[in-house]
């Protein structure tokens, strides 16, 4: 550590290029695991917010909330410890000065995943009367706000904000499941009144339990991976990530070599006096562990100061344990760049050093 | 004794290719003894103080350490025995350049132990004319004073041989003299068995004893300056 840090306190400017290219690398990973994390979020929000551990579908459905059309009967032929009927549709909501996409989730009165109401009536439950997701208060959104429907001439009220409710990037309106059905299948009502589209189950033994006909069961993981453009869109993120890893290390393997070709001679010297391969390899990796450290911290602080900078409308949420995670990776991979000098080191002849 | 060759051999190639660099060479060298060993360029000076330095085996014969055979050791051993037993002054500056002065020394404390205390480096700081130097790097001193802080760094490790190759060679004859008067003290203080390799034959005047290098083989010249016929 003495002679790494010694060295780095001279060539202040060489070890400064290096660590903050480190730095913007390791604030790229931070910054896209924020983003990954933060679009992961707004498709799965609502279901972690619900807590469940599987959901019903039809099998023909091929594990998809949209085309699964379920009798809500079911619920009660499953014998889980608890269970919520979910009746969903996609619209869009003009308050009179802006329009967005949302999505309708028609829910029973007393059933679990009932939303908690962060602002507004608590209970919610009144005719037409939703509970929206509090994302639409930055869109202009407020409680009393009548909201009409592309699809429906019913016109809904908002009566409440709630707090993570985002399903497959959209903001959610809960409302009650008879006004639901009455607006998703209008002159059908009658017929369709009882037809929801899944049932959520909160029973650890959900693979335990014996399924009406037609219908399957999922972990509540696989549902969400099942969500259109979800697992497509992580998978892209996620290897962005892997690639920068890999990126780094090569920044550091390619820095430190070069370093070490420019110090061979001296490295030669000092072996020739006796001092072992073990101490300059371990000085090496010192060094690498200080130049890693130091840039990943500067960028783990300074991706969460342009995180608080960022508008609302940037999907980026912050994990710092998945942070820390990555950060002690990048530290791992730039030691792991740091053996091709190491290698270099043990070969050194001293001999040739003193022109032997 | 505490540096012998005995029957000492190198050769490199082979068959027709075959270059003797350094012939049976018998060498010994007592503490308390500064030893030149003077010759012309590739005579295989360099190849006797690596031999000698444990850089490298030699073909055939033994090279004995305090009572250690180097042959016997393997590198790790070897460098170990370098740490030790031998300070090295070499003619291109062996000191690290991003190294303050006090830093050079304190980098052998890391990887040695019994190095000399605090009292004794402040007392060769200032046998060496090096005290205000101390918080200086190499690129801050002039040839002399960095031959001066290598030699300081050498006798740090309070080693029983001291290695020199040419290490007056980048310095004029004023700072060149200075050096040698500066090893002989060291030497005879510290009871140094010193060799200095170096074709510069004015050196020799600081020396007990003056081996010759020419082709390979090394004889003992003389014992004294005058009767190389250096001197009026």
């Amino acid at each position: 550590m003495f002679l790494a840090w010694s060295e780095i306190k001279k060539n202040k400017l060489r070890f400064l290029l290096i660590t903050s290219i480190l730095l913007l690398v390791s604030f790229l990973v931070f910054f896209l695991s924020g983003l990954a994390n933060g679009l992961a979020s707004m498709n799965r929000e609502a279901i972690d917010t619900w807590n469940v551990d599987a959901v019903l579908l039809t099998e023909e459905s091929d594990k998809s909330l949209y085309e699964s059309a379920l009798n809500k009967e079911v619920a009660d032929e499953l014998d889980a410890k608890e269970t919520a009927v979910v009746s969903q549709m996609g619209a869009i909501a003009n308050n009179g000065d802006t329009k967005q996409n949302v999505m309708l989730f028609g829910i029973d009165r007393e059933e679990f995943i009932k939303p908690e109401v962060s602002e507004g009536d608590p209970t919610f439950y009144v005719q037409n009367g939703v509970v929206a997701s509090d994302v639409l208060k930055d869109e202009g959104f407020k409680i009393g706000d009548t909201l009409e429907l592309s699809s429906s001439d019913t016109e809904l009220t908002i009566v409440g904000f709630t707090e993570k409710a985002r399903f497959n990037a959209s903001p959610i309106l809960y409302m009650k499941l008879n006004d639901m059905q009455k607006i998703k299948f209008g002159d059908a009502y009658t017929m369709n009144k009882d037809v929801v589209n899944a049932v959520v189950v909160k029973d650890k033994d959900w693979d335990t339990l014996s399924l009406p006909d037609n219908t399957e069961i999922i972990e509540t993981e696989t549902f969400i991976e099942n969500l259109p453009g979800y697992t497509e869109q992580n998978l892209t993120l996620t290897y962005m990530i892997y690639f920068l890893f890999v990126i780094s290390a090569a920044i550091v393997a390619i820095f430190l070599y070069v370093l070490t070709v420019q110090k061979i001679s001296m490295f030669g010297l000092m072996k020739a006096q006796g001092i072992s391969s073990a101490y300059l390899a371990r000085s090496v990796v010192a060094q690498t562990f200080i130049l890693a450290l130091i840039g990943v911290v500067l960028a783990f602080g300074l991706t969460l100061l342009a995180g608080s900078f960022l508008p609302n409308a940037v999907p980026i949420m912050f994990d710092i344990p998945t942070m820390i995670l990555y950060g002690l990776i990048l530290i791992v991979v730039a030691i792991l760049g740091a053996v091709i000098s190491v290698w270099t080191i043990i070969r050194i002849d001293p001999l040739e050093a003193i022109g032997g | 004794m505490v540096l012998e060759l005995r029957n000492a051999k190198k050769t490199f190639g082979e068959g027709n290719t075959l270059v003797e660099a350094m012939k049976e060479t018998n060498f010994l060298v007592e503490r308390g003894e500064l030893v030149a060993v003077i010759g012309p360029s590739g005579s295989g000076k360099s190849t006797f103080l690596t031999v000698a330095g444990g850089l490298q085996s030699p073909s055939e014969g033994q090279v004995i350490i305090n009572g250690k055979e180097l042959s016997q050791l393997n590198e790790k051993q070897r460098s170990k025995v370098r740490l030790q037993e031998i300070g090295f002054i070499l003619q291109a500056s062996n000191l690290v350049p991003f190294l303050t002065v006090d830093e050079q020394l304190e980098l052998l404390n890391k990887v040695k132990k019994d190095n000399m205390s605090k009292d004794e480096q402040r007392k060769l700081y200032e046998d060496l004319g090096i005290t205000k130097l101390h918080k200086n790097y190499p690129s801050d001193l002039s040839g002399g004073e960095r031959q001066r802080v290598a030699i300081a760094k050498a006798l740090f490790s309070k080693p029983s041989i001291l290695l020199a190759d040419e290490p007056t060679a980048s310095l004029d004859s004023d700072r060149a003299f200075e050096v040698m008067e500066l090893l002989r003290n060291e030497t005879k203080s510290n009871q140094t068995a010193t060799i200095v390799v170096t074709h510069d034959v004015r050196l020799i005047k600081y020396v007990d004893k003056v081996y010759k290098m020419t082709d390979g083989v090394l004889k003992l010249e003389s014992t004294a300056e005058k009767d190389l016929g250096l001197t009026e």
